[in-house]
């Protein structure tokens, strides 16, 4: 579906309030099926990008157990002599959070379908400041490259001896802070001389600039934003009522 | 006469260095002239260009002294979007001057800071891109081009601000022997077309596009001699 950035911008909007909005887990399980659905329409590649962040879910997924077992109420699920383990309404509030965060992620990879040069004209449009709005995606364009940078650096130990996978996690832990400093040295070259690319470019020469990229609504944006709006609302009363 | 680069008895020290990199250098490029400065690594011939595009003293601080001029400008008195429009520099890495998802975007980031026209930026683009013989990757990642391709799309970026003044440091330093083939082929071109410019070489198989060539040795400019090899590759 060829749409504005700004009208993903608005339906990532609606369906991350909702995610936050309601404390629910039938009702949160419909947005999660709505944000699917909407996916798809994109053409985003959820599985890849679920693949990417695998080791974030397994954050996700521990974080979720914590809160189910320090939450108490509801019924007894699992006790060990006197100590409650975990409860029905802490099993609903960890499930409520992975769902949430299902949501926010899986509504973010629709802007992906969009590139950076359009979503922050986009945003210019709508007028942020192109500097900042300039700045996000430079700094979404070199995260990548971070990791990269991390992971050859993980590599360069690696191939000194060191078997990261077989190491104690505290020494793990200490091998991973001799990373920090090469990173983030490099960092600040590789940002230095980026700044001198663009200062040379003439960023900035003029309180205005003009803009190659020239995005104009549609009247499919603006049905679709009405929608999504519309939809949005109409889910908070339901939910409210 | 008012020369496009004018260096006049320049000194220059890093912030926290003991020693003076830039030792009394003089320079004067006539208008359409191409130079090539070579020399050791680490004698200083990217901090002299720094010093005439203006990212010394505008962006690196330190201790300078003499004068260094554009087109009878001291560079004191311009500010870098002022410099911007008259020099244009590629940097020898690529990777850290590209910055947009397509091509076209990057090549029109210059102009765009420029407020030209939005179908004058589209004209240049075309334009530059012929230049370079890189039309059909006009709407490819530039993440996803080759090393030569993507300083290839570097120094489009550079021309499509159209400034008369070029400089390239190392820009061939990290190129495959066919992507080098290519931006010699480019800087010839461009010097065809009367652009004044000045590059960085440490291959001495690339000194053939230039004009004349320097050496910069213990921080000084001096005529180059083909016998001192010395610390330079040839291919």
């Amino acid at each position: 579906m060829n749409v504005d950035p700004r009208t993903k911008l608005v339906i990532v909007l609606c369906l991350s309030t909702l995610a936050i909005f309601i404390k629910d887990v039938l009702f949160l399980n419909g947005v999660l099926l709505i944000t699917i659905i909407i996916s798809l329409i994109f053409k985003t590649n959820m599985l890849q990008i679920l693949r990417k962040i695998k080791r974030l879910l397994y954050v996700l997924l521990a974080i979720a157990v914590i809160q189910s077992v320090f939450s108490a109420g509801g019924r007894t699920l699992i006790e060990v002599g006197e100590l409650v383990i975990l409860t029905t309404v802490g099993l609903q509030k960890g499930l409520e959070f992975v769902i949430r965060i299902m949501i926010i992620i899986l509504s973010a990879t629709i802007i992906t379908t969009s590139n950076s040069r359009e979503i922050v004209q986009g945003l210019v449009q709508w007028k942020l400041p192109y500097e900042i709005a300039f700045m996000v995606s430079i700094g979404i364009r070199f995260l990548p490259i971070l990791i990269e940078e991390i992971k050859d650096s993980v590599i360069a130990i690696q191939l000194r001896g060191i078997e990261i996978e077989k190491i104690p996690l505290r020494e793990r832990f200490r091998v991973y802070s001799y990373l920090f400093t090469p990173v983030f040295v490099s960092t600040i070259i590789r940002a230095q001389k980026l700044s001198m690319s663009i200062e040379m470019r003439g960023f900035r020469a003029y309180e205005t600039r003009t803009s190659y990229t020239v995005l104009e609504m549609s009247y499919t944006d603006y049905l679709v934003i009405f929608s999504s709006l519309l939809c949005t609302s109409a889910l908070m009363y339901l939910y409210v009522s | 006469m008012i020369y496009p680069i004018e260096v006049n008895d320049l000194y220059y020290k890093y912030e926290g260095n003991l020693r003076e990199i830039l030792n009394g250098v003089n320079l004067k490029v006539v208008e359409g002239e191409a130079v090539a400065i070579v020399g050791l690594s680490g004698c200083g011939k990217s901090t002299l260009l720094y010093n005439i595009c203006g990212i010394i003293p505008h962006i690196y601080k330190g201790e300078a002294r003499g004068q260094v001029k554009i087109w009878g400008k001291n560079i004191l008195d311009m500010k870098l979007p002022e410099i911007a429009t008259k020099v244009g520099i590629v940097f020898q890495d690529p990777d850290t001057q590209l910055f947009s998802p397509t091509v076209e975007n990057e090549i029109a980031f210059g102009p765009e800071n420029l407020c030209v026209a939005r179908e004058e930026i589209g004209l240049r683009i075309e334009r530059v891109l012929k230049i370079v013989n890189m039309e059909k990757y006009r709407l490819e990642n530039p993440n996803s081009l080759s090393g030569g391709q993507k300083q290839l799309i570097a120094i489009a970026s550079v021309l499509a601000m159209e400034t008369e003044i070029l400089l390239f440091d190392e820009i061939l330093s990290q190129i495959d022997h066919e992507g080098k083939i290519k931006i010699r082929e480019v800087i010839k071109e461009l010097k065809g077309e009367g652009k004044t410019i000045v590059l960085i070489e440490h291959d001495l198989d690339n000194l053939q596009i230039a004009d004349r060539v320097l050496q910069l040795k213990d921080g000084k400019l001096e005529e180059f001699k083909d016998g001192e090899t010395v610390g330079l590759n040839r291919a």
